[in-house]
């Protein structure tokens, strides 16, 4: 857990902003620490890391005065264009603001109902995970023969969170926003793919299938009412979450089934 | 330009917010409050005398409202309605929703002409309450195909959810004239409602049962399409015993 809270605080420290240089110096200095840490845990080591921050410094001081004249050597030129390019920028998953760490850890949330849920994760709002998942609906859905039915995921899912935000903005004391909201739902319909991925195995118009489809609704409104009341502090009351969340999924399980 | 468009669309959502926070004391319950006030709905009260209390809450009226919304849904998928002008699900959302706010709406101006003592959230609770019994009914004959035991659930079931409206309302309403008027319209619409919800939404295809044949065979036998092997096979043996015994 001390891993992931000091990634999450090195996660939003790094903003790089162009138009200061000091602060772009000061933010390239823990851009590197993070370009560091990330390579290190993933196993990749950029070419002698260590000395680009110095030689990058040098070079931008001298450069930003003459513009028409460069004063670093050629065999560094080549080197220092494509560190430029490189090093400058957040790294891409930083940037379109993909954490798969977080990613991780709410899937492992959700796919465990009985564990109580920590309240701040669901401070940033990460539509990835539920874009991945209504799409692996989608896909699972096609797999099983039914027609495609891309559009009534989406619209359900559209409809479903407006919905739901009005009612828990209704019910919850601090409100909550549309991108919590959506995040929730989405991730919390996880169970649902796992539903119609069985459905390409067998049949679900059967008792059996009833069976795990009420299951699979318990499942999915159990894990949404649990991350909802833990994040708006609504104990006791986690009952009348479910029940909307309940009628929701059971929509999505009616568009599975049939 | 655009910070004009934007402001008009920020003050336009933020009276939107403004107007639901008038509806926030109304969802401010506790499901053991939720609970009772179900079971209660089907108990009609023997005291007509007193105002009953009615408990202006609007969560418990919406969750049933819904609920009817996919039991509907559940019931037009398995009978493979097929709907021509519209979609499925704008069709069960107008229905159930227009009935629970038309029929409100309708019974309250009739109560402000019968000098009722009901306002309109407390209307909109207890028709919303009222509607517990239609989901009962429609659950169990969407999926029990007998005319006989739908008939039984509407006059029991139904009837006890519309004597608990037409008592609370008989209690807060001087007058027999008056008291005839609202409760009558309220009676009647109310089981039309339950009826026309079986009979519209869950099309049976008329048909023959395999097994009964014969002189004992009655007039109209209707089947559901597409009802699993094992309860087909289960319903069809109990029918055609119900048969042989007439």
């Amino acid at each position: 857990m001390s891993n992931f809270e000091q990634f999450h605080f090195d996660f939003y420290q790094s903003n790089y902003t162009i138009d200061d240089q000091e602060e772009g110096y000061n933010s390239y200095g823990s851009n590197e620490n993070l370009c560091g840490n990330r390579k290190s845990q993933t196993g990749e080591q950029p070419p002698a890391s260590g000395f680009a921050p110095s030689e990058m410094l040098l070079s931008s001081q001298s450069y930003t005065g003459q513009i028409l004249q460069p004063t670093y050597s050629p065999n560094t030129l080549s080197y220092l264009s494509y560190t430029d390019g490189f090093d400058e920028e957040p790294p891409l998953l930083e940037e379109l603001g993909i954490n798969f760490e977080h990613i991780w850890q709410k899937t492992l949330t959700v796919l465990n109902p009985m564990k109580p849920a920590d309240g701040s994760i669901m401070n940033e709002t990460d539509l990835t995970g539920p874009m991945v998942f209504c799409l692996a609906l989608g896909a699972t859905l096609l797999l099983v023969g039914r027609k495609v039915h891309f559009g009534y995921v989406y619209g359900l899912s559209a409809i479903g969170c407006l919905a739901m935000h009005a009612l828990l903005n209704l019910m919850s004391i601090p409100g909550v926003s549309h991108g919590c909201v959506a995040s929730v739902l989405g991730y919390c319909l996880l169970p649902m793919v796992i539903l119609s991925s069985s459905a390409v195995v067998f049949s679900l118009q059967g008792i059996l299938g009833t069976l795990l489809a009420l299951l699979i609704i318990g499942w999915c409104s159990l894990s949404a009412s649990k991350i909802f009341t833990s994040a708006l502090a609504m104990e006791g009351q986690q009952l009348l979450i479910a029940y909307p969340c309940a009628l929701l999924y059971g929509l999505f399980a009616l568009l599975t089934v049939f | 330009q655009m910070g004009r468009v934007g402001k008009r669309q920020a003050s336009r959502a933020f009276s939107l917010y403004a107007n639901i926070d008038i509806l926030r004391p109304y969802f401010d319950v506790e499901p053991v409050q939720v609970r009772a006030r179900l079971l209660e709905s089907m108990i009609p009260v023997k005291m007509i005398n007193f105002p009953q209390k009615i408990a202006g809450e609007l969560y418990g009226p919406l969750m049933l409202v819904f609920t009817l919304v996919a039991i509907l849904l559940h019931g037009m998928k398995t009978s493979d309605t097929i709907i021509r002008e519209g979609t499925l699900m704008g069709t069960a959302i107008g229905t159930c929703f227009g009935y629970w706010l038309g029929v409100s709406s309708f019974i309250y101006f009739l109560a402000y002409l019968c000098n009722a003592q009901i306002t309109m959230v407390q209307m909109l609770s207890l028709l919303g309450y009222g509607l517990f019994g239609h989901c009962i009914t429609l659950f169990v004959t969407y999926n029990i195909h007998f005319h006989s035991l739908f008939y039984i659930f509407w006059l029991g079931v139904g009837g006890l959810s519309t004597l608990r409206m037409v008592a609370v309302l008989v209690s807060r309403t001087v007058g027999h004239t008056q008291r005839l008027i609202l409760c009558g319209t309220l009676a009647a619409l109310h089981m039309l409602f339950l009826l026309y919800l079986h009979f519209a939404y869950h099309k049976v295809v008329e048909g023959i049962l395999d097994t009964l044949e014969g002189p004992n065979m009655p007039p109209f036998q209707r089947v559901a399409r597409d009802i699993p092997v094992v309860s087909n096979a289960v319903l069809n043996t109990t029918a055609k015993a119900v048969a042989l015994t007439l």
